[in-house]
């Protein structure tokens, strides 16, 4: 390990990770993660810089394996991570009732049981010394509030929120960790909900300041790993134009 | 991190800042002159003010020396502002007093002139502020300062966690009254922050007190600069898509 220290970002072939990658490559490395090779290389053209990345293709619904596939990415690469961006993320919208194990499974595994994975690999000593010193999370306003259909998508945003006060108190203060809250934003994962005009009408008036971009989640991200959020930890931050204190729609 | 966030950059754009002479108000007001603002610094401390004036950044700010507690006369002081110096951005409510006292104490009298800077300024600045004459036709953005008192209780801060609690609930309808006019209302809550304010109140400590406090935010007690940078990105256009929100900056203590 030469000591050159990334940003990892899960998920940043699409969407919110793509849109933070995009925004990140000016001023740090990049791990770029996702699972499809083609989209993957697609962000990393839109990047600055992009001779200086990496890309670690890998499907997270295996949570196994992600151990051993990280690792090898920063052995081969001779790598250590700094900071920690999880925007992996999959939305299945259906009842309780027609839902299978596996849906709640593959869920928990891309939105949560990954993120534990992977710091607890950026914490161990031998595999990236003391480097970690910011971590991200892409949770949701869903572990706020409950949407119909939106069950195990809640609970394991849900599940990260805690993951993330928890890992506060335990790292600090060599490590800071937060999560922004992202109310609904146009991305590939909710393309679907958002193409039913009915619903995409009624999400605009639920909205005070109007439906976001992914954009407007990057600012979040890169202004929390950022020196001036060096007093800032355990805190989830709702960057959601207003749609949950809004009662009126 | 460098010109990549441009987005934070006020490019000349008016911001009025209370309490601006010193901790908090003083330390956003310096990086909101750094970030291109140009400043409305309001204080009752005269020579407080001038001195903070001073120490700015670039052109084209000034000071106003006003009594909060005179409520009534906000609107009208901030028609004022914007008839003389052109049309208002941005509002940073950083005045404050504290209040810390057994509930027993609490008379009527102890309280008074805090709910009057804390609060019901607050709500006075803000309706004085989305006056069609006062803000930027273009849309604008308001920081009000709370407390993780707002959020947490101590034993003594009854009464000073009643006027930052109210804030909180002020911006919160505010900010959906006032989106359709882009007009942004956001909070910061700072925990401990070595402040003016928190030297008075942290000189009544024992020893073990101050390091219990300490010992209660995971990152250590904060700078007033800490909160400057929250409060500026909640201001610039980096918050865009925020209203409603509070953003906690604490060291971890309501984490923990």
């Amino acid at each position: 390990m030469d000591g050159k220290r990334h940003i990892l970002i899960t998920g940043s072939s699409s969407g919110i990770g793509r849109e933070t990658a995009i925004r990140l490559s000016g001023s740090y490395p990049l791990i770029l993660h996702g699972r499809d090779a083609t989209r993957l290389d697609e962000a990393l053209r839109g990047c600055q810089h992009p001779e200086r990345h990496v890309l670690w293709k890998y499907d997270l619904r295996d949570v196994d394996q992600i151990e051993d596939s990280l690792k090898r990415v920063l052995e081969e690469n001779s790598i250590g991570v700094e900071g920690f961006v999880h925007c992996a993320g999959t939305l299945k919208i259906l009842p309780l009732r027609t839902m299978e194990r596996l849906d709640v499974q593959e869920t928990m595994n891309v939105n949560f049981n990954s993120a534990v994975e992977i710091i607890r690999l950026l914490v161990r000593k031998k595999v990236n010394r003391k480097h970690l010193c910011g971590i991200v999370i892409i949770s949701s306003i869903a572990s706020l509030k409950g949407a119909r259909g939106f069950n195990v998508y809640c609970a394991s945003k849900g599940a990260l929120d805690a993951f993330m006060r928890a890992l506060a108190v335990e790292l600090a203060p060599e490590v800071r960790v937060n999560s922004v809250l992202p109310g609904a934003i146009r991305t590939g994962m909710t393309n679907n909900m958002l193409n039913d005009p009915e619903l995409s009408k009624r999400l605009e008036t639920a909205y005070p300041l109007g439906m976001g971009q992914p954009g407007d989640i990057a600012f979040a991200v890169e202004f929390l790993l950022s020196e001036r959020a060096r007093w800032i930890t355990g805190q989830q931050l709702v960057v959601d134009g207003g749609r949950t204190i809004n009662v009126t729609a | 991190m460098s010109e990549a966030f441009n987005a934070f950059k006020l490019d000349g754009r008016r911001v009025l800042v209370t309490g601006a002479a010193s901790g908090i108000g003083l330390a956003t007001s310096a990086l909101l002159s750094r970030l291109g603002g140009r400043l409305v610094a309001v204080d009752s401390n005269e020579e407080g003010l001038r001195t903070a004036l001073a120490s700015f950044e670039g052109e084209g700010h000034e000071g106003r020396c006003w009594d909060l507690r005179k409520v009534e006369q906000i609107p009208s002081w901030l028609l004022e502002t914007a008839a003389t110096g052109g049309p208002l951005f941005g509002l940073v409510h950083a005045a404050g007093l504290s209040c810390i006292q057994p509930v027993r104490l609490l008379e009527p009298s102890c309280y008074r002139d805090v709910l009057l800077v804390n609060t019901e300024a607050a709500l006075a600045l803000a309706r004085g502020f989305q006056q069609k004459k006062v803000v930027d036709p273009a849309g604008g953005s308001i920081v009000f300062v709370t407390s993780v008192m707002s959020l947490v209780g101590s034993a003594g801060a009854a009464a000073y966690g009643m006027t930052k609690g109210a804030v909180v609930g002020l911006a919160k309808s505010l900010s959906v009254e006032l989106a359709p006019r882009a007009i942004r209302v956001n909070c910061v809550a700072p925990g401990f922050v070595k402040t003016p304010m928190f030297d008075r109140l942290s000189a009544r400590w024992e020893a073990d007190q101050r390091a219990q406090v300490e010992a209660a935010h995971p990152l250590g007690l904060g700078e007033p600069e800490d909160v400057a940078n929250a409060i500026a990105f909640l201001l610039a256009d980096t918050g865009r898509w925020m209203t409603g929100s509070v953003m906690v900056v604490d060291g971890g203590y309501t984490a923990l």
